[in-house]
């Protein structure tokens, strides 16, 4: 059994199976009254993530070393693909990408058993074994659904069949990984509710136990989102982020349970309250990870990013029966104990405030999660209806809103109760920029070209659609006036916090000066002025999104010469050409063996100044022909992006036909995310006291930030590596200079993202090292 | 233990850089698979050690075992929970009334949490002094090193200086935020509560100034 590669990695596929069983078992005899199990349980839990580690290096070698006995080697790899690809196409399929979420799981338990030491020791058994059920069944999934070392029938190939090349691409590397990482994230917490309902300790315990983990999760959630978002904008050529497709909705859905359950927490927290709402809010983010995953997988809804059909979507609804079924009778089990003993007291206060955004997450999420499965569930009763984006866009419109402005009024309002002085006070400078904003817009909108009502057809009939049609057509206007009411809410914040601080000091006799006092503010309530600085970026989100109300496209024939005029810019199109083979080529593109490009090459001027070259093109992979890709060409910056994609090219007269569109704002959604990258690591970065922790700690923690950014910054660089694939013999100036270009043609979203993320790992790695001092202090 | 804790990863990392340079980025990948193979064995091995109780007890897990997570946990809630209201009310979000009613909750049930802590705790002091009394009188010589060390032990059942420091606030018997009557801290002179038994801001022990009360 073991003579083979395959073999032995279905060996090891089993063996993880049988340790995590074996880990559960133990885990659950420590929770049973024999507490020195426990140290048993946490190396079994070590043991069986580190298989896990083993088996994916396996199935690395298996793709490095062109082992096409394995089917899945050969079906996404063949001998032409760079050692980057071939260790990233390992998550390109089906049942690779199960290891990879198997490995990933296994990570974050060995993570968690590590964080824990020694605490919650009645909570850890519970905890493990939680974690080793879940990974016990993606083993059963790769066991007896899609073996990634399963063997071709027909034996080793010559080659395999290649990664398709639209995953050939940087954003291949770190999508997946990212969303991966906040899928998964979301399994430790249910972990934590799950051994907190079965031994009672029904406290605040496991509530502040989980915080920061639901928190990392929400961190990679939303990157993983915002960069699928950007993956489709760049790659895929049809003008937009956000498709409404049935996978999109999927990774969607936990963020947004996650995103209610970090504010509700902090009811649990100050008051015995919402205690059953939080440990149901943990339960279903969990359940919609898996579910996001099944219908990811099953194909049951049509979807382009479905893999293919296979029998697994089974195994995911009898989890998924487990899941509800645990996770109902528990709570039902423990609603006794779990029953509030508060209540909200007044209506003007910040419980009010977090319960009412709560409902509207929910519901935002409810409404998405329906009208995905709609064409499914029309089924039962015989029609086949199709859900489409202007469905998602008119609802969708509102309900952010209504969550956009709970954004905005929670922060004004105190716990418990507000005095109608205090609400006063508080209300006065958002109004009055809410004032402004609106009249200001209103005044110079249109002038600017982005007016205040943008007009919409109706696009139901009745009522609803009369009224859905109006209030899309102001919420371009309303939006913004909203986002300067949450700008000047977050602002005051700060400033109140400030204010108070210096009146502190000084009546203690001593003067701090507002930038210390700033400093200080922030590093004192992190988790407070972190989540400000998330809700900054959400608002730059809302920015982004709204600029699409303003869209300009246009679709247009030109032959060589001609010009055509789209908003402020004039494109005049020089020509076409071929590569490699014409003389205007680049180096880098003459030595590309993989396929032949066929360049547009167009001349940009704005408002008469010309400003540039865009070069949209059309790839034709040798490996598959009859699917040439579409490379679009933008012009990038804060104010908008010009988007140019470009059809067909007749090859005899070069006439091609374009699309041509521009696009205002849309760089505030991925600023918005670097925004909020910096907030979530603001709350989680923990307590660093001199004192107690060495000077060894801040050198580990600086080289890890430093090695997260340098890891970063060389994924940034990557992308240049996406357009050629150099002959053996080129050199590394041809690959360095494509990076230094590419990087020129995704400045500010990808390396300042990559940085960020850099800058997150880096705070893992430090912030483990500080759950000392956490364990000893008394702050968040 | 901790020495190859350290020595395996870096040797790993050395012969897998090694083995790419020298045959390719496809020894790389295999070099960390056999890394990996060890470490699964070695701690499935550790696992089943523990199973079978060949193990021993190491300090960190009989400090585990001993503390009361749930009140810990519970305790730090609520001086989070002060902390929370203090910074509400500097901010105008709380009205004085509301502020007052809280704290003083809050206050009794850290007082009440903090002195279950201290009585479960009590026994377990006296146990270890008993110990270091019999082994003072052992070792006579070793007297000055022993008073150091009897603290650190004690303070080893306890938390660390600064958390002891913001309980003994909320240790006050009286529930007003403000406290008029207290005591100077004999080394930085800062004023403490009437009851405080270390300083709240150099965290030195108040015994020497409870000896210069009248």
């Amino acid at each position: 059994m073991w003579q083979s590669l395959p073999e032995l990695g279905t060996g090891i596929v089993y063996a993880i199976l049988v340790a995590a069983a074996y880990t559960f078992a133990v885990a659950l005899a420590a929770g049973r009254g024999r507490p020195r199990l426990l140290q048993a349980a946490r190396l079994g839990a070590y043991s069986t993530s580190a298989l896990v580690l083993f088996a994916v290096l396996l199935l690395s070698y298996a793709f490095v070393s062109h082992d096409f006995r394995i089917r899945y080697v050969a079906h996404y790899s063949d001998r032409r693909m760079s050692t980057a690809y071939l260790l990233t196409s390992l998550w390109g399929g089906q049942d690779g990408s199960l290891l990879w979420w198997s490995l990933l799981l296994s990570g974050y338990t060995a993570a968690c058993v590590a964080w824990l030491k020694g605490r919650y020791r009645e909570l850890q058994p519970y905890v493990i074994a939680t974690l080793m059920v879940t990974i016990g069944f993606f083993a059963m999934l790769m066991l007896f659904a899609a073996n990634p070392f399963e063997t071709s029938i027909a034996g080793a190939r010559p080659d395999g069949e290649g990664l398709n090349p639209l995953l050939q691409n940087y954003w291949m590397i770190i999508h997946p990984p990212c969303l991966y990482m906040g899928f998964v994230g979301c399994s430790v917490p249910f972990a934590f509710c799950v051994a907190a309902l079965v031994t009672r300790r029904l406290d605040n315990e496991w509530v502040i136990a989980v915080r920061k983990w639901m928190l990392f999760a929400f961190l990679f959630l939303s990157i993983g989102n915002i960069l699928g978002m950007m993956w489709a904008y760049e790659e895929l050529g049809w003008g937009g982020y956000w498709a409404w497709d049935p996978v999109e909705n999927a990774a969607c859905l936990p963020w947004f349970t996650a995103a209610a359950y970090v504010h509700s927490t902090m009811i649990q927290e100050r008051r015995p309250m919402l205690r059953v709402w939080n440990v149901f809010l943990i339960c279903l983010t969990f359940f919609l990870t898996i579910f996001g995953t099944f219908l990811t997988r099953a194909g049951i809804i049509t979807s382009v990013h479905s893999f293919a059909q296979s029998s697994i979507g089974a195994y995911f609804v009898y989890f998924m029966g487990l899941i509800l079924g645990t996770s109902l009778g528990l709570m039902v089990w423990r609603l006794p104990e779990l029953k509030s003993k508060g209540q909200i007291e007044a209506a003007a206060s910040r419980e009010a405030m977090f319960v009412a955004n709560n409902w509207a997450l929910l519901g935002g999420m409810t409404f998405i999660l329906v009208s995905t499965m709609y064409p499914k569930i029309s089924e039962l009763w015989g029609e086949s209806a199709t859900v489409g984006p202007p469905h998602f866009n008119r609802w969708m419109g509102p309900i952010g809103l209504i969550i956009f402005v709970l954004m905005g009024l929670a922060p004004l309002f105190g716990w418990r109760k507000t005095s109608g002085a205090s609400i006063k006070k508080a209300f006065r400078a958002p109004l009055i920029a809410l004032a402004i904003t609106a009249v200001l817009h209103l005044a110079f909108g249109g002038y600017l070209g982005y007016p205040f009502f943008v007009p919409r057809d109706a696009f139901y009939p009745g009522v609803v659609g009369v009224l859905l049609q109006k209030v899309g057509s102001c919420l371009p206007g309303i939006t913004i006036a909203l986002c300067g009411f949450n700008v000047a809410v977050i602002v005051q914040e700060f400033v109140r916090g400030v204010n108070a601080r210096r009146a502190a000091a000084g009546k203690r006799g001593e003067d701090e000066s507002a930038l210390v006092a700033l400093f200080r503010l922030v590093e004192k309530n992190r988790r407070r002025y972190g989540g400000y600085i998330v809700h900054l970026g959400i608002v730059s989100m809302f920015v982004g999104f709204t600029g699409t109300a303003w869209n300009i496209d246009r679709e247009t024939a030109m032959v060589p010469g001609q010009s055509t005029h789209i908003g402020e810019y004039d494109l005049k199109y020089e020509g076409s050409r071929r590569c490699p083979g014409n003389p205007k080529c680049s180096a880098a593109e003459q030595a590309d063996i993989e396929k032949i490009m066929i360049f547009a090459d167009i001349e940009v001027t704005r408002s008469g100044k010309p400003v540039g070259h865009v070069h949209p093109a059309k790839f034709i992979y040798h490996a598959s022909p009859d699917g040439p890709t579409t490379e679009v060409a933008m012009m990038r910056s804060l104010h908008e992006d010009l988007y140019t994609v470009v059809g067909q090219i007749d090859p005899q007269s070069k006439r091609a036909t374009f699309q041509f569109h521009v696009n205002p704002l849309v760089s505030w959604i991925w600023v918005g995310l670097l925004i909020l990258i910096t907030g979530t690591v603001t709350s989680l970065f923990p307590e660093l006291s001199l004192g107690e922790v060495g000077a060894w700690s801040y050198v580990r923690s600086a080289a890890g930030i430093a090695a997260g950014t340098a890891f970063a910054i060389w994924m940034a660089m990557a992308s240049g590596t996406n357009y050629t694939h150099e002959r053996p013999q080129a050199t590394a100036q041809h690959a360095a200079g494509a990076s230094l270009r590419s990087l020129r043609q995704t400045p500010t979203a990808g390396l300042g993202m990559a940085g960020f993320v850099g800058l997150a790992l880096g705070s893992v790695v430090s912030f483990g090292r500080r759950r000392r001092v956490e364990a000893n202090s008394p702050r968040d | 233990m901790t020495v190859v804790r350290w020595a395996a990863p870096l040797i790993t990392l050395f012969a897998a850089i090694i083995a790419g340079t020298l045959y390719g980025v496809q020894l790389v990948v295999l070099t960390l698979a056999a890394a990996a193979l060890l470490l699964v064995i070695w701690l499935f091995w550790s696992s089943v050690q523990a199973l079978a109780g060949e193990s021993e007890l190491t300090f960190e897990e009989a400090f585990s075992l001993g503390a009361r997570s749930a009140e810990e946990e519970q305790k730090r809630a609520v001086l989070r929970a002060l902390k929370d209201l203090e910074y509400e009310r500097s901010v105008g979000k709380i009205s004085e009334e509301d502020y007052h009613e809280y704290a003083a909750r809050y206050r009794a049930e850290a007082k009440r949490l903090i002195q279950s802590l201290d009585e479960n705790l009590a026994e377990g002091r006296k146990l270890v002094e008993q110990e270091l009394s019999r082994r003072l009188s052992k070792q006579p010589t070793k007297a000055k090193h022993a008073d150091a060390d009897a603290n650190t032990d004690a303070d080893a059942d306890a938390d660390a200086t600064d958390a002891e420091a913001s309980e003994d606030s909320a240790r006050t018997s009286d529930p007003t935020p403000s406290a008029p009557a207290g005591r100077a801290c004999p080394a930085c002179q800062v004023k403490n509560e009437l009851d405080a038994r270390f300083c709240k801001a150099c965290g030195k022990s108040m015994a020497e100034a409870e000896e210069s009360l009248p």
